[in-house]
């Protein structure tokens, strides 16, 4: 399945006074769209950083686009990568939209004027105003299609939501799908959003505290976290704690308990065989096996 | 073009799973005719909203049902169905109703005539 990767850290670590980012390792699969979830300070803007070649890691190698990055990205690797920052860069407060696109242009051979004209209309941004004037969500609209107009191979979106109203949202979601049409093309992005990451991701990236807690294909994710009513006689905390995947049990009133499970399959399973009935099961959220995985996260690391 | 195909997340299936049974229904029962071009990959993931590698799996198993093929640079597209197929497929499905129908039944004690009759009355209606 996993075939070229876009994107390989390996062992990339970040030394910072108050923050140790890593050891990382991470593989970005060519040709999908990949989305990084985790709390605030996690560290997924500062490992886009050094992707980019802006902050230098300590130790471990970076390869891009099948490319060694040792000192900062070369030009014409550069010119394949499109980047959205996650914060608009106040020192370009005073420029004019026209300003920087020319700017770009001079920078990538592959400038698309026609595409970048499409994708200001499409998001209904008027680029001839100053960038420090323009709203929030116009500011991110702009920079969103500035990234996209040279065509680039590979795309970093540093939340790039953030802002936006609900219909440039939309609009946007469908760029990107859009983007991703030809098939040879990859997406790594941020998003504190879980619709965004439902509707866009193919693999989910969970880090916290500097470190990756796990890598999945979207869709057996959410089918492997359920929380399950399981209900039998002589059903009781002890017994349940056995179901395989279990990851909480709570009460639910006479014999039934609420089971939260990360391996549904294997679950349903071993209440057949119990000869237990499940009454009901809800999916969970993004949000809530990301809480899940936290809590098993710092369960582990006590108890070495 | 937009597939008719709608998924549950709370289902207990597996979402390829879900997207196979209803994808394989529209072109078995005719409703997608042979050379029928479908979206791209890309494009039914998002419709359905799931990834493309589960999107990727339906195609491939259909593909090896031998209900679609796919041209290199062009698309996947809806294959030929023959007529013993179809058939199989079309009383396939009332045979697999008429078993929910009879399992519902029993689980609220019916008797065999109870139901006989019931099946009965339930044709007439419609059949007259």
């Amino acid at each position: 399945m996993m075939n070229e990767s876009a994107i390989r850290l390996d062992g990339i670590v970040q030394n910072r006074l108050n923050f140790k980012l890593g050891p990382l390792h991470m593989d970005i699969p060519l040709g999908y769209i990949t989305a990084i979830v985790g709390p605030n300070g996690c560290g997924k803007s500062s490992t886009f950083r050094m992707m980019l070649g802006l902050d230098k890691q300590d130790e471990g190698t970076i390869q891009l686009l099948g490319q060694q990055v040792a000192q900062g990205l070369d030009t014409e690797l550069k010119k394949r990568i499109g980047y959205l920052q996650d914060q608009s860069s106040p020192h370009e407060d005073s420029m004019k939209g026209t300003e920087k696109a020319a700017f770009h242009r001079f920078w990538y051979d592959r400038w698309d004027v026609n595409r970048y004209r499409e994708l200001l209309h499409n998001l209904e941004v008027d680029d001839n105003q100053v960038l420090g004037k323009m709203s929030k969500g116009m500011r991110r609209k702009f920079e969103f299609a500035l990234s996209l107009a040279h065509n680039p191979e590979l795309l970093l979106l540093d939340e790039p939501s953030s802002g936006l109203d609900p219909l440039a949202w939309k609009t946007m979601i469908e760029i990107l799908h859009r983007y991703m049409d030809r098939g040879d093309r990859t997406i790594l992005m941020t998003s504190h959003i879980i619709e965004e990451v439902k509707r866009l991701a193919d693999f989910i990236i969970f880090m916290a505290h500097g470190r990756v807690l796990g890598v999945y294909e979207k869709d057996e994710l959410f089918s492997s976290w359920f929380t399950l009513f399981v209900s039998g006689a002589g059903l009781n905390p002890k017994i349940a704690a056995a179901m395989p995947g279990q990851c909480g049990i709570e009460h639910a009133g006479g014999t039934t308990y609420r089971i939260t499970t990360n391996k549904t399959s294997e679950s349903e399973d071993w209440c057949t065989a119990q000869g237990y009935q499940i009454v009901s099961r809800q999916a969970l959220e993004l949000d809530e096996i990301m809480s899940a995985l936290l809590m098993q996260d710092r369960l582990s690391t006590r108890a070495n | 073009m937009r597939l008719p195909i709608q998924i549950s997340e709370q289902s207990a299936e597996p979402l390829y799973h879900q997207i196979e049974v209803q994808l394989r229904a529209l072109i078995v029962s005719g409703q997608l005719t042979e050379g029928t071009l479908l979206p791209s990959i890309r494009e039914l993931a998002q419709t359905v909203k799931c990834s493309v590698i589960t999107v990727k799996r339906v195609y491939n198993d259909l593909e090896a049902e031998g209900l679609l093929r796919t041209r290199q640079g062009t698309g996947t597209y809806v294959a030929q169905v023959c007529e013993k197929e179809r058939d199989r497929y079309r009383l396939g499905a009332v045979m697999d109703a008429l078993e929910q129908a009879v399992i519902a039944a029993k689980r609220v004690q019916c008797t065999e005539e109870e139901l006989e009759s019931m099946l009965k009355e339930a044709v007439k209606r419609h059949f007259d």
